[in-house]
Formats: C-alpha cells, sequence, structure tokens
C-alpha cells in the first residue's frame, strides 16, 4: 500500500458514567464548545467539525475516529481489513448520525480497540469559538494501549500507515504530512491511552499548566518535549482516568522516504526538557518506576 | 551623557567560593577561567568573564558597563563628580583584577555599586559550560532602587539608557537593541536583584527548570513569559540568596526613533502571561 486511506483523526469517543462531569471538563478546562444534540452522546468541537470528542454511555467501547480519504478509500480500506483477517462492517444510519459523518467502517485492532473509519465527518459553518482562550486548534492524535503490538501495527500497515519512531517498542505512526497520528502503547489493556489537542504554541502549553495547578486538574507529565516528534506536550488527567494531551510545535515531516528510528525507553526519550511520568504505565520508564 | 555600550561583569562577595563554585559550574553551568586564592571567574560567553565571585562580604555587589574610548571614561567620571557622586579611579592592580584595561568605580543614587570599564579581555576558546545548560551570554541584572522614579532619571539623563516599558514603577531600560539590559525594582537598600543568561531555545528554559527542581534548587518564579519583553524566564535562588535567571526570546527594539514605552498595570499577569506568580521576587506582586 503506497498512498495511506486516512488523512487525519476525526474524534474520540469515551464511555463515561457521570456525562455533566465529563462535559464540565471538557468545556471548562479544555474550552471546547459543545457540539449538536445527538443520541447517547455529549459531542464537543475542538474544530470546524461538529465533533472531535463525545462522551458516550459507561458500558459503550471507546473509540477512535479516523477520516478516510474518499469513497473508494473506504472500500480499500475494507477490502484490505477483510484480507488481513480484521472484521470490519458499514455503519447503520443511526451509527452513523451519532458519529457526524456520512459513512464509516466500524471495526477493530487485534487488541480489540474499536476504531471507526470515516467518511466525511461534518463541519459546523461556524467556527469553533472556545469557551475559552486554550488555544485548542483540534485533533492531533490518539494514543492507544496495545495488547498485541505486531497484530496492531498490521492493522495500520493494511491501511497505509507508516511508521516514524520507536521508543522501546512504543510505535508512533503516520498518515499525513506529521511526525505521528497514532501511537501504539504496549499495555496490560486495550484502550485509548490519551486523546491529544494541538495548542496555538508553548504559551498554551504553559498556561494550561498553571490554569491546571490552579483548578486542581492534576497533570500527570509535563510541560515536556517529545524526543521524537519535538512537539511539547502536557498530560492532563480527565474524567474518569481519561487522558488529555496538549501539543506545541511543528512536527511536519518532509515527502522524504524516513526509516523509523528507535529511541531507548527512558526518561530523555518520551521527554528531553526531564520531566517523568510517574502514574501512567505506559509511560514509566525504568527510572520512574 | 554617560554612554553605555554593553553589561559587562557581575562581582559578588561570599563567605564560601567553593559552594559558589559549585553552583556556579554543576547548576548554572557557567565556565571557570581562572581560580587565584580569593576570587573565581567565570565566564558565559566569548569574555574571559562575566561575573566573579570575591571571598568576602555577599553585600559587596557590583555591576560593571562599558564604555567606549578613554575619553568617554574620562567624560564620564567628570560629570558624575560635577553632580556630587564620589567617583574613585581604578589602579592597575584593580584593573588586572577585573581583567579590563581602565575602570572607575562609584555609587548610583541607590548606593548600588557601578563600574565602568574600558575593554574588557575577550578570549579566543569559546565559551564551553560545565554542563549543557544551553547559555549564550551574560544578557542583564535587575538592580535594587530605593527610589525607581529619582534612579530612572539617573539612568535615563545621565546615563544614556532608554524605557522600553513599565511595570508599575520598574522600568525596564535598554543600552541597545535589547529590550532591557537594566531593570529597576523597589527595594529597602541597593543590590543586585537578579543576574540574566540567555540560552539558546525557549525549550531549554524549561529543560533547566525540570534540571533545577531535581536538584531541589530553589524556583522564585516561572517558568514563565514577560509579556513586556517576550521571554521566557525561569528565576531561581543560588549561594548567598542571590536570583538568578536564565531566559530566552528578548525582544529587540528595532526602531529606536519610533520606540514608545508601554505602561503594564503592576500585576502579576504583567510579569507572567502563563500564570506563574512572582512570589517573594518582587514586593508587593
Amino acid at each position: 500500500m503506497t498512498e495511506p486511506l486516512l488523512v487525519a483523526p476525526a474524534y474520540a469517543r469515551l464511555p463515561v458514567t457521570d456525562r455533566a462531569v465529563a462535559g464540565q471538563f471538557a468545556g471548562d478546562i479544555l474550552g471546547l464548545p459543545p457540539g449538536p444534540a445527538t443520541e447517547g452522546a455529549a459531542c464537543f468541537r475542538a474544530s470546524q467539525h461538529q465533533n472531535d470528542l463525545s462522551f458516550i454511555a459507561a458500558d459503550a467501547k471507546a473509540a477512535a475516529g479516523f477520516e478516510l480519504r474518499d469513497d473508494a478509500a473506504l472500500d480499500a480500506a475494507e477490502a484490505a481489513l477483510t484480507a488481513a483477517g480484521f472484521a470490519a462492517r458499514r455503519a447503520s444510519p443511526a451509527e452513523c448520525r451519532a458519529r457526524h459523518v456520512d459513512a464509516a467502517l466500524l471495526t477493530a485492532d487485534r487488541s480489540g480497540n474499536a476504531l471507526d473509519l470515516v467518511l466525511r465527518p461534518h463541519f459546523n459553518g461556524r467556527r469553533c469559538h472556545l469557551l475559552r482562550d486554550s488555544g485548542i486548534t483540534g485533533l492531533h492524535s490518539i494514543g492507544l494501549r496495545s495488547t498485541d503490538l505486531s497484530g496492531d501495527l498490521a492493522f495500520w500497515q493494511a491501511l497505509g500507515a507508516v511508521i516514524s519512531d520507536y521508543v522501546g517498542d512504543i510505535a508512533y505512526l503516520r498518515i499525513d504530512g506529521h511526525h505521528h497520528r497514532i501511537a501504539l502503547h504496549p499495555a496490560a489493556r486495550p484502550g485509548i491511552l490519551n486523546v491529544a489537542f494541538t495548542v496555538e504554541g508553548l504559551d498554551h502549553v504553559m498556561q494550561a499548566l498553571y490554569f491546571a495547578g490552579e483548578r486542581q486538574v492534576r497533570v500527570l507529565q509535563g510541560p515536556g518535549c517529545q524526543a521524537v516528534s519535538g512537539l511539547a506536550f502536557l498530560h492532563l488527567a480527565g474524567p474518569e482516568g481519561h487522558i488529555f494531551t496538549l501539543l506545541a510545535g511543528d512536527d511536519k515531516v518532509g515527502p522524504k522516504p524516513l526509516r523509523p528510528r528507535r529511541f531507548a525507553l527512558t526518561e530523555s526519550s518520551l521527554c528531553t526538557w526531564g520531566s517523568v511520568c510517574t502514574d501512567v504505565p505506559e509511560w514509566r520508564t525504568e527510572a520512574g518506576r | 551623557m554617560i554612554r553605555l555600550d554593553d553589561i559587562t561583569y557581575i562581582r559578588l562577595g561570599t563567605p564560601d567560593l567553593a559552594l559558589a563554585e559549585d553552583f556556579a559550574t554543576r547548576v548554572l553551568g557557567l565556565e571557570v577561567t581562572e581560580r587565584t586564592a580569593k576570587s573565581l571567574y567565570l565566564r558565559s560567553d566569548a569574555r574571559a568573564h562575566t561575573l566573579c565571585y570575591v571571598a568576602g562580604d555577599p553585600a559587596d555587589q557590583t555591576a560593571a558597563f562599558e564604555v567606549a574610548d578613554a575619553a568617554e571614561l574620562e567624560a564620564a567620571a567628570a560629570s558624575l563628580e560635577a553632580l556630587g557622586h564620589r567617583v574613585s579611579a581604578g589602579t592597575a592592580g584593580g584593573a588586572a583584577e577585573r581583567k579590563v584595561k581602565d575602570f572607575i568605580a562609584f555609587d548610583d543614587p541607590s548606593g548600588n555599586r557601578i563600574e565602568l570599564v574600558l575593554k574588557p579581555e575577550y578570549r579566543g576558546p569559546r565559551y564551553v559550560g560545565a554542563r549543557d545548560a544551553a547559555i549564550t551570554g551574560f544578557n542583564h541584572i535587575g538592580l535594587n532602587s530605593t527610589d525607581p522614579v529619582r534612579d530612572e532619571i539617573f539612568w535615563t539623563r545621565v546615563c544614556n539608557a532608554r524605557v522600553s516599558d513599565r511595570i508599575g514603577d520598574i522600568p525596564l531600560m535598554r543600552i541597545n537593541a535589547i529590550h532591557h539590559t537594566l531593570a529597576l525594582v523597589r527595594a529597602a537598600g541597593p543590590g543586585i536583584q537578579h543576574i540574566n543568561h540567555q540560552v539558546a531555545e525557549r525549550g531549554d528554559v524549561l529543560r533547566n527548570y525540570h534540571l533545577l527542581r531535581r536538584n531541589n534548587v530553589p524556583i522564585v518564579f516561572g517558568p514563565g513569559r514577560h509579556p513586556t519583553s517576550g521571554a521566557n524566564f525561569i528565576y531561581f535562588r543560588g549561594p548567598d540568596g542571590m536570583v538568578f535567571e536564565y531566559s530566552c526570546g528578548v525582544d529587540e527594539i528595532k526602531d529606536e526613533a519610533s520606540h514608545r514605552p508601554r505602561s503594564f498595570s503592576f500585576e502579576p499577569a504583567s510579569l507572567c502571561m502563563w500564570g506563574a506568580r512572582p512570589g517573594g521576587l518582587i514586593k508587593g506582586a
């Protein structure tokens, strides 16, 4: 597969028991305005899209949505995944409505992470006016937990994703001109590890640090800087164990083919500035353990 | 008008030269250029030294500025004496100790010891820090002032400083294109309020911040960003209570003629646009 079938992350669907509290975090802390009223979900906008983040029922499965290039990519993705032995089915009209997309292929990787490959996520005519100046400009990437790294890599590679770099066995995958849009983390259980938003710049990452402190939102790691991508980051503890990340910087990689580099799983690979994560097993290094 | 071209060095008294050296190298990341029985010379850029610790009283703190030539130095001494400042001419021994050709010393109106120097010594080999702090050079200082309005007049009328911006009654003053080389901060007595070194990238400020925290160095203010100069900063405390700063991204004032100083209100957001609180660094903020 030469041309990736995917163009960008579309949304994250996160199960919560208390949608109101989760919505308060999205609005008050992240500054995301609500999206359209949606059956069974509370939607929030982080971009021109109707829905970048939605909180769904606690018994539903967390899902990450990625946008397909076009109609042909939908057929090609279905064929490629079926050939590689991954179950996939077309979403019903109701499922498409809940996701604010024209069509979707609902599938899962080997770990069992629900992954939606969607066609034409719906736009909103009004620009995304943030509820506070958090500087969020849209989804950057989704971190996934993986219990079967080679199986999950096969899933993404079937769709044309390319490995940018490794930190230990953490794999960073790109589908467009950015360093990564998906990060696979070896883990004891499947699930979405973190949902990462792009902010305008380092100012907004740092303002979020002090804002989080004032609102008693726990900073899980950062301010830091990823060795692989050069992006500045702040990992925030969201509601019910969900992790939200703010990223700043330019992680565009040129069109030249790159060979994936392997960085050791050490503190300085996960953060060149020296911040340490002790509370998230997937981001712990030997020194942090 | 006394024309200051650049800030040259800081001399600090200390009762414990060994402790000062440990901090200046292992934490701050300066390079030792010379040790004598009573002094320690440290550099942060191409000059032979930009910081000198001298065995003695930590209240003895001196800031030195470079002037262009002997005529400027002579004229400066004359105009300071005409204003009633006691000016002492530097001796040859004193000049050698300071690694300069010649110098004069006087007290500013708040009692800060100031030296004006000629031809500070440069060194061929580039500065290599004791650790990778990414320092690009000694950049500016904060100076205590018992009366910032009076002292602003001294620095801007007797000397050639220009106010770039003000935060309350704190004037940030430049003597070249750099947004500020000197900031006056209200205090009960004279003294150097902080010593700034620039680092290469904005990220280096944060990398140094994590290192300082890991080494249990007291963080005084930051990490933050000044809305006035646009610089990212971290302030921390070294030996004898002296505050040091790393910063990066200081604006330059390119159009000298059209620049008008802005007045920022005296509140924490004027000192940091990220939300850091200045703590004990500045009284009342």
